[in-house]
This record gives C-alpha cells, sequence and structure tokens, in this order.
C-alpha cells in the first residue's frame, strides 16, 4: 500500500475521519464508523490486532455506559434493570466515537513517520521544524536520564525534607540547564559542519501514485456525509 | 520566521521537555485518574514553554514548542491522544497570543499567559467532548458541578459560585505558573551566565 499511498493520503485519511465524525449528524455516525473501519481494515489491517486491548475495552465501556443511566429518561428496563433509551443511543455514539478515534490515530502514526509529518509542516511554513523535531527525538533519553539523575540526587541527599518548593525549582533548573548546554552542543555541532536551517533542504515528504486521489476522495466523502439528505 | 541552528537546538529542548512530560507522566496521571491531572500537566507545560520563551524571544516561539511536543505526543504510545494533542497546542497558541501582544517580556505578561493557558483546562471538555467524544454539554457540565462539588465543597445548586470558584482557582493556578516560569528563566540565566533579552 506504500506505493500507492504517502503522506499527504494518509493524512487525509485521519483528517477526513476525525473532521467526519465531527460534522457528521448523529444518525449517520454509524455510517462513518463503518466506512472508517472499512478504509483502515484495506489499508492498515495491523491496526486492529493492536486494538485488541483489554485497556481500551475498560476505557470505552467506563466513557460510554454512564450515559446509558444518566441521559434522559429512565423508560426502558432489562432484567430489573432500568435504562434510558435516549442514554443507550448516545453511549453506542460515544463507544463509535472512541473506536473511530482510535482507529485513526493508530493507522496514522503506524503508517506515516514523524518526520513526513514535519516536512509537511516545514513546506506549510514552519521552517527548521524538521531539525528541530530530529534534536527533540535524540534529546529525548538524554533529557529522561539527566532528570532522573538529578531527581535521585535530590531524593538522596534529602532535599525534598525541607524546603520542598526551593527544592523543586532547583530541580527544574538543574533538568533545564543539562538540557540546554546538550543544546548548545549539538548547535555548535551542526554549525561546524556548515548546517545552515536557511539553506537547508526540508525534510523529505512520502509521496504516493493516490494522494491526491484520496485527499478528493476523502473530501466527497466528508460533504456527503453532511450534505447529502 | 527564519530561526538560527542555536535557536532551533533551544527551542527542541524545550519542546522536548514538554513532550517528555507529556509522553510519561501525563500517561501516569490519566492511567491512574489523579485528580486534576490536566491543570498540573498544563502547569508544567506551561512553565516549560514560558522559561523556553525567554530563552528564544521570537514571535512564534512558544506555539513552535507546542508544535514539537504535541507532534512528540502524537507518535508516543498508549491512550487516546487528540484530547491531550488539542490541549497542548491550544495552550501554546494561546500562551502565544498573550506573549505576541505586547513587544517587551514582563513578568506580568508571563503571568496572563500562565492564567489563560491553564483556564482552557476548564474549557477544553466542553469543546473536545462534544465534538471528539460525542458527549452532551449537559454530561460535561454535570462532570464540572460534580469536580466543583468535590473541591469546593460546594452544593451543586449553586452552579455558578463553583464554575467562578473553579476558574478562579485555575486562573490563580496559571498566574503562580507564570511567576515561577519568570523566576526559572532568571535562575537559570544566572546558572548559564547567559545574557537573557527581557531582563
Amino acid at each position: 500500500m506504500d506505493k500507492y499511498l504517502g503522506t499527504v493520503g494518509y493524512l487525509a485519511i485521519f483528517l477526513s475521519s476525525i473532521i467526519g465524525m465531527m460534522v457528521v449528524p448523529a444518525q449517520r455516525l454509524p455510517w462513518v464508523a463503518g466506512v472508517c473501519i472499512l478504509v483502515a481494515w484495506r489499508i492498515y489491517p495491523q491496526v486492529f490486532t493492536s486494538l485488541v486491548r483489554l485497556h481500551w475495552l475498560i476505557m470505552i465501556i467506563l466513557l460510554s455506559v454512564p450515559p446509558i443511566f444518566l441521559v434522559g429518561d429512565l423508560d426502558r428496563s432489562i432484567t430489573g434493570i432500568s435504562y434510558s433509551s435516549e442514554g443507550l443511543l448516545s453511549g453506542i455514539q460515544i463507544a463509535l466515537r472512541i473506536l473511530i478515534v482510535l482507529i485513526s490515530v493508530q493507522g496514522l502514526t503506524s503508517s506515516v513517520d514523524i518526520s513526513s509529518i514535519a516536512g509537511l509542516l516545514e513546506h506549510a511554513g514552519l521552517h527548521g521544524l524538521g531539525f528541530s523535531l530530529g534534536v527533540a527525538m535524540n534529546l529525548l533519553p538524554t533529557i529522561l536520564k539527566s532528570a532522573q539523575n538529578a531527581w535521585r540526587s535530590l531524593w538522596m541527599r534529602g532535599g525534598l525534607r525541607k524546603k520542598r518548593w526551593r527544592a523543586l525549582r532547583l530541580l527544574a533548573v538543574t533538568i533545564f540547564v543539562n538540557g540546554l548546554s546538550r543544546a548548545e552542543e549539538i548547535a555548535l555541532a551542526a554549525e561546524v559542519r556548515a548546517f545552515s536551517p536557511n539553506t537547508a533542504r526540508s525534510m523529505p515528504i512520502k509521496k504516493g501514485k493516490w494522494d491526491w486521489t484520496i485527499l478528493t476522495l476523502s473530501v466527497l466523502v466528508v460533504f456527503g456525509f453532511v450534505f447529502i439528505p | 520566521m527564519k530561526l538560527s541552528t542555536r535557536e532551533l537546538a533551544t527551542l527542541a529542548v524545550f519542546g522536548a521537555l514538554w513532550g517528555l512530560v507529556e509522553i510519561s507522566l501525563g500517561s501516569v496521571l490519566k492511567t491512574i485518574h489523579f485528580p486534576l491531572s490536566g491543570v498540573v500537566l498544563s502547569v508544567i507545560g506551561l512553565i516549560i514553554a514560558l522559561v523556553g520563551r525567554v530563552f528564544v524571544p521570537r514571535r512564534g516561539s512558544t506555539l513552535f514548542i507546542g508544535v514539537i511536543a504535541t507532534l512528540l505526543k502524537l507518535f508516543s504510545l498508549g491512550g487516546v491522544i487528540i484530547g491531550p494533542m488539542v490541549g497542548i497546542l491550544t495552550e501554546a497558541i494561546m500562551a502565544e497570543i498573550v506573549l505576541s501582544i505586547p513587544g517587551k517580556q514582563r513578568r506580568a505578561v508571563f503571568i496572563m499567559a500562565g492564567a489563560l493557558g491553564v483556564a482552557w483546562v476548564l474549557l477544553q471538555p466542553f469543546v473536545t467532548g462534544p465534538l471528539l467524544f460525542g458527549r452532551t454539554i449537559f454530561t460535561v457540565w454535570l462532570d464540572l458541578l460534580d469536580l466543583g462539588k468535590k473541591l469546593l465543597g460546594l452544593n451543586p445548586s449553586f452552579a455558578a459560585w463553583i464554575v467562578g470558584g473553579l476558574l478562579v482557582i485555575h486562573l490563580a493556578i496559571g498566574g503562580l505558573a507564570g511567576w515561577l516560569s519568570w523566576d526559572i528563566a532568571k535562575l537559570l540565566q544566572n546558572r548559564l551566565g547567559r545574557p537573557v533579552q527581557g531582563f
């Protein structure tokens, strides 16, 4: 599928799913969910295996079950438990929306890499984002390690027993200083290699044969769901 | 906005810090249903972004930090990340707008940016709840009153007092975050011996 779909195509599918879910009238939501599931099953089937997890199920239940008893009048009952038919519909809608969000996000993140998104945003005007994002991603483990070390040394010296506020402020300063000195090193290394954000090429965007077709189709599908009576 | 290599690397550090807080602490707090976890994350994130603004005092730098943190959050594992992503980006946009209005950096502007950024945490469920999760405004409203009841000990019939009280608390916490970020930036300036504009 990578041959046919690039960053723009995947992003179009993601955005149309989210926008569609947000703007489509509630009675058409099952159709939107159906289309999303079908598209995801065809384009990124691996998403479904990652979604079969207990914590997702618990989250969907936690968010969608309360409205069954809280929204509207308790006009029906099943095995002695009263529930609201309006709330039941609302609960189903919430569950469908969560499902669409989960599928869309997992699908996008499993198909597109972070540098492609950065490349797209660079083309949109955020010059240097690709470089910054690359630096940020490389810095994550260093910052985490430095933060852990600072926290442990503060803890071991009993810094949190008295003057906790001051200790926390010092912890923040230590983490910032470590990060900034690392940034200084990276900037120097980049400058030594004659890197300049003004002359550097933007991050590459993965292109696919069907990108613009998918983009047009996505727009049409969303418009269709919203405006066709 | 054209930034130098050094400025880009500095923004990367602050973006990585905000992203790291959202990825690690954010996931933990949401999992254990920590009360007011949104406020805690927003305060830490805004402190980082505001300190970053002192080091790169250019229009758009706070938003740039927010975009980096959002992208790092997008590609992190676990949880429904759309809500936090909207939160990070909106807080960064709000702080950026407040910081961009006056020309010079001042503590008062930082306090205002922090206050508005944290106040967004109170409003966000009214936007993302109905739009993303199909929750009715009424359900979100009930949740808000419930939070007010737990925090302030007020009866839900005093809705206006609850909303006012929560708003004041959020604004005060945000203002404190702004105040603190100014102090931390000053401390950092002393520690690094680096002249920073605005002081």
